[in-house]
């Protein structure tokens, strides 16, 4: 074995320590914590696999952001893990067929019956990987490349649509709450007898 | 090619060792006699007044969700500096439309005052 195969065996296995870690740790910040390890084994897997750009990238848009907000997001929800736990078993029979339907899914690409796919190590490049990626990327898949921008787009604008709230810039009346204004929030009869006077 | 990212490596190494190394001197050469009052948690010499989880303004998220949005944008900018010499104008025009696209978005978000914080 030459030093990238032990380099391999040694991302590998921690890539699958902390996968399990991921899904047995009871804190969720540990799971969250795992799975950042396990972002960064995988890089150097496809360092090793000489993808040199997805390796960067996961590191810079995974770890970087992805799990940044993963973080922010577990440290700051009000989970209650001791009630999460006892809903455990009623969930299992959903979480047991979608994991059936995955090691299945699994089974049909590794088995290589209706997927074919060359063996990724054995491709030669005569440029860097960046560059391989680059060359295509802006010539043959442009249309893939301007639907990701869209997508993007979407994601931002929902993002805001979905999260903000309350700011107004104006003070304008929307027509929208005039119409839904009823008459018996804003005036109230009172019948009452008339006072006699002194 | 992975001759290059050898002093990544070592770093990765180095930086294992050295996050690594004081945790495990401390547990091996450190006195461990823990009793209640140590395993308190402490909070400026009174009682802890509540849990450390609790529910956050929406807002936080939604700067955060931004940042991975801008940072995508950023990853497809690499290879396209990478190879620009070689595609030319035409290259040069499709990111400019990329860009277009999502500099729409941007001023959406200005605009709403996602990126306001009064």
């Amino acid at each position: 074995m030459i030093f990238t195969d032990y380099l391999f065996y040694l991302f590998s296995g921690i890539l699958v320590l902390a996968s399990l870690r991921v899904i047995t740790a009871n804190n969720p910040v540990y799971s969250a914590l795992s799975l950042v390890l396990a972002f960064f084994s995988a890089a150097g897997i496809w360092l090793l696999l000489h993808a040199e750009f997805l390796a960067i990238a996961l590191v810079l848009v995974y770890v970087g952001a992805v799990m940044v907000l993963f973080l922010f997001v577990v440290m700051m929800l009000d989970i209650n893990i001791e009630a999460l736990r006892q809903r455990f078993w009623s969930y299992f029979p959903v979480a047991l067929l979608i994991a059936l339907l995955f090691i299945f899914e699994i089974y049909l690409v590794v088995t290589d019956k209706f997927f074919s796919s060359s063996d990724p190590a054995g491709i030669p490049l005569e440029k860097s990987n960046t560059h391989s990626i680059g060359s295509v990327l802006y010539t043959d898949y442009l249309l893939p490349f301007q639907v990701a921008a869209v997508i993007l787009l979407v994601a931002i604008i929902s993002a805001i649509v979905l999260t903000m709230y309350g700011k107004k810039s104006h003070k304008a009346i929307d027509p929208k709450d005039q119409i839904k204004v009823n008459r018996n929030d804003r005036v109230r009869v009172v019948k009452m007898k008339s006072e006699k006077k002194k | 090619m992975l001759d290059s990212y050898f002093p990544v490596l070592l770093f990765i190494l180095v930086g294992l060792g050295v996050g690594i190394g004081p945790l495990v001197l401390g547990k091996i050469l450190a006195p461990h006699k823990p009793n209640d009052q140590k395993n308190s948690p402490y909070e400026c010499g009174f009682e802890a007044f509540e849990d450390a989880r609790m529910k956050f303004d929406v807002r936080y998220y939604l700067v955060a969700i931004l940042f991975i949005l801008f940072d995508l944008e950023i990853t497809f900018l690499f290879p396209w500096a990478v190879v620009l010499d070689s595609l030319g104008l035409q290259g040069f025009i499709v990111m400019m439309i990329f860009l277009g696209i999502l500099v729409v978005g941007f001023i959406y978000e200005w605009k709403k005052g996602a990126l306001d914080w009064e």
